[in-house]
This record gives C-alpha cells, structure tokens and sequence, in this order.
C-alpha cells in the first residue's frame, strides 16, 4: 500500500513540477513532508525537506536547459527513508536519512535522462494534433496536449517507489550488520546538510552571494553562541 | 467596427487552461500544443465560423516559448488581437506578430525573476521555516509564495488581455529586475541562516565537534563549488568526509 501511495505523491508531482501549475507542489520543501505525511511520518518528510531544498536550489527549467528531477529524487528520498525507518521500528532519523540520500540522489540524474524521452514523446503528440487539424478535427488536436501529462506521471510512480523500495531493503540490513556505523552516519548527515546550504546560495547566482551568505553564517553563530553562554 | 468582447466565462476557462502550458513541451514548437489548448476556447467565441477558427488554431500551433508564469500575459494580448482580427479590425498575422515579438523578452524576464530569484528565494525561506517551526513554517511559506505567484499570473493574463501591446509599459512598472537582484542577495542570507541552524542543530545533538563540522562543509562545500564541483559528487564527498570525521574523532577520543 505504501508503495502505491507513492506512486500517486511521485506521479502528480512529476506532472505539477512542469506539466501544470508549478506552483512549488513538487520541489523537495513541499514534496517530502507530503511523502512523509502520505506515508505516515510527516517528521521524516520534514527532516529531509530542508536540505533537499537547498541542495537541488538551483535546478530550474531555464529555456530548453532540462535540471535533474529534484522531484523524483525527493520522493524517493523521503518514502526511502520513511519506509526504512519503519523497517526498523521507529521513525526517520538523521543515519537512516543520509543513506537514503546517498542511495537515492542518483535518481534524479535518471530522470532527467527520462524527461529527453518525454519530449521526444510529446513531439510525437505535436505532428498528431498538426495532422488532427489539418483533418479538421480541431478538439482532438488541442486534445493532445494533455496527453503530454501521461509520460511523465507514469515514469515517476514507477522509479520513485523502486528507489525508495531499495532503501527500505538497504538501509536496516546495513545499520543492523553495522549498529557503530550509526553515530559517524548522523554527522555524515550534518555535513550533507551544510553543503546544501552552500548550495542553495551558490545556486542564487548573485554576485555579492558570498559576501550575504558568510556575513549571515557567521553572524547567527556568534548570536547563538552568545545567547548559550547568557544563559549557562 | 468594434471588436467583440469575450465573457469572464470563457476568460476563466482559457486562464485555468493556461496553466498547463507545458503538459506537451517539446523540441519542435516547444508550448505551441499548450498555448493552442488555452486559447482554444476563446477561439471558438470569437470564430463562429468553423474555417476561420481552425485557421486561428493553426496560427497558435506553430513555435512558441516563454516563462510559463509570464506566457499568461502573451496569452491575454493574443486574445487581445484575435478580437480585433475577428472583427476586422487587423490583418490575421497581428497576433502571431505579437506573440513573437514578446516571447523572448518576456521569457528572459519571467527565468532572471520567477525562476532564478523569486521561488529560490522562498524555497530558501521555507527551508528555514521547516529547520525552526517544522511543517507549519513550510505551509505557511508555499501559501504565502502561491498568493503572490497566482495574484502576478492573474494580473499578467488581464493587462495583456486590456492593453494589447501597452503590456510592455504595465510589465516595465513592476521593475522586476531590480527586485530579482534584492531577492537573490536576501535568499543568499537565508541559506547562510539555514546553515547556522544546522550547525546549531548538529552540536546540540551531537557535540560542539558535529557543529564545528557541519559548519567547514559549508565554507568548503561553497568554494568547491564555485571552483566548479560537481553538486552530487560533493554531496558524497561531503557526506563521507563526515562519517570519516566522526570515525577519527572516535578513536582519538579512544586512544587518550
């Protein structure tokens, strides 16, 4: 049941991020705490959301430039690493989240091969709403057009689970064979966490973008660290 | 002779058709099947006459590209001169003229704003909302950026629609590249103030050494990758030299 569930999350968001709306729906901030709800565990969405986000920042449909498929990495991420979390009994914590990540992310290279399939497909779709309306069906022409949706609802329902499938399988058999793995795991989800955020700035294209992102770092540590010691 | 005016209805209907303007993207006419399904419906009021309408839907099959958010505007003065086409008052190569004029302009305008600054930056700020209030933050950051993006889509679609051409000047009003420069700087910030919450975050859970190191995998992981890395390799790298971090501390810790 999960993994039809994610099917449908995976699926529709595919179809939002470029199809229709795009409205935010499938970047991975909206994305995974929907996968984590549908799945069970919000909080195991939300935890991956963040540097999701940020990590995959920058992938934007600038033109005819094709980004990797945050969404579908996302999806996969999030059901990878709720489902296996639940495969050991309790819910997504920051080991589980970072192998997920590191068995997942590749998908997101994938679909992007997939999305060059999609518009080979749709151009298909193009020559037949011409040849539709050069026979004077006109509806079926303009008809065709949601056909479009199809293709790529269908490849991320089918990939997005498969992924999330492996970590589910993965993941506990790896943090069961190596139970000390689990402490160096978290930070290693610590440091994937900072570099998405360097990322996301990187992925803002400003020219003072260093200065901002440094400047505001470095300020906050220095805030916290004094509100620490104000109240030790 | 006055050109015919469309009713909200059917405006409705080609707006809401307009936002799947990219369901059959592709490398030949790019929107052009997207952009001829959202202006059907406005096509078949105007063109009573079955010929004419099929030849008005075969002008907006051929190439067309833009930002999908700034496409309403081109979609609004397109409807704009087919009335003026049906009622005689242009020749019928009017709308596809202006739609060609405008695409390119308004598709650079609608990536250096909507795409390369506006949804970054709240992508950035709903980051931040899910680090410090969780779910709720994120909600109330993807509302806050849908009003904004669908009041700007509504608008677009209607001044292209009223004014024609005279978009131009509507569309200038706005100074959107000005804006695009603040959001990225501030969205820039808000990444700088994700990484402290995680670096925070880290040493709350796991030692003051966990947030020493997540905060070097920024500084490192930003000039990597202003040198040019590759994101998802420095991912792993980044993952793996904490797990390895962690791994050496261990044993120092162990060995003294």
């Amino acid at each position: 049941m999960g993994y039809l569930v994610l099917a449908l999350v995976a699926g529709l968001a595919a179809v939002e991020r470029k199809g229709f709306l795009q409205a935010m729906l499938s970047r991975p901030i909206t994305l995974a705490p929907v996968a984590g709800w549908a799945l069970g565990d919000l909080q195991g969405g939300v935890l991956v959301a963040a540097p999701l986000e940020l990590f995959w920042l920058g992938a934007v449909n600038l033109g005819a430039a094709l980004p990797v498929h945050e969404a579908l990495g996302t999806a996969a991420i999030a059901g990878g690493a709720v489902l296996a979390g639940r495969a050991l009994g309790g819910g997504t914590t920051p080991e589980i989240a970072i192998l997920a990540v590191l068995l997942c992310a590749p998908l997101a290279l994938l679909g992007r091969k997939a999305d060059r399939l999609v518009e080979i497909w749709n151009e298909r779709l193009a020559v037949r709403a011409e040849n539709a309306l050069a026979h004077h069906h006109p509806a079926a022409a303009v008809r065709a057009n949601l056909y479009g949706l199809f293709l790529p609802f269908a490849i991320a329902a089918v990939l997005a689970p498969a992924g999330a499938a492996a970590a589910e399988a993965i993941i506990p058999a790896l943090l069961r064979a190596f139970p000390g793995a689990a402490a160096p795991l978290r930070l290693g989800f610590f440091a994937f966490a900072g570099l998405a955020c360097a990322s996301g700035a990187k992925a803002l294209r400003a020219r003072r973008a260093p200065r901002f992102f440094f400047a505001a770092l470095g300020l906050a540590v220095i805030v916290t660290l004094a509100a620490g010691r104000l109240h030790a | 002779m006055t050109a015919p005016r469309l009713s909200p209805a059917i405006l409705a209907r080609v707006f809401w058709r307009c936002l799947f303007l990219q369901a059959a993207w592709n490398r030949r006419g790019m929107q052009n099947l997207g952009f001829a399904y959202a202006i059907e419906p406005a096509l078949r009021a105007l063109y009573p006459d079955e010929a004419r309408c099929e030849a008005a839907l075969a002008r907006h099959l051929r190439f067309f590209n833009c930002h999908p958010y700034m496409a309403a505007a081109i979609l609004g003065g397109a409807i704009h001169h087919e009335e003026r086409v049906a009622a005689g008052a242009e020749p019928e190569g009017q709308p596809l003229l202006y739609k060609q004029t405008l695409q390119g302009p308004l598709a650079a305008l609608g990536d250096g704003f909507f795409w390369t600054a506006l949804r970054p930056f709240f992508g950035a700020l709903a980051a931040l909302g899910a680090l410090l209030l969780g779910g709720p933050g994120v909600a109330a950051v993807i509302v806050l950026y849908n009003v904004i993006h669908l009041t700007l889509r509504v608008r677009l679609f209607l001044a292209g629609y009223r004014r024609g051409d005279a978009v131009v000047a509507e569309i200038a009003k706005l100074g959107l590249p000005l804006a695009a420069d603040r959001l990225r700087e501030w969205g820039a910030a808000l990444c700088g103030l994700a990484a402290a919450v995680v670096v925070a975050r880290a040493a709350a859970l796991s030692g003051p050494a966990a947030g020493v190191l997540a905060a070097v995998a920024a500084a490192a992981g930003y000039a990597a990758l202003a040198r040019g890395a590759r994101l998802l390799p420095t991912a792993y790298a980044a993952a793996l030299f904490g797990a390895a971090a962690a791994v050496a501390v261990g044993r120092l810790h162990g060995s003294s």
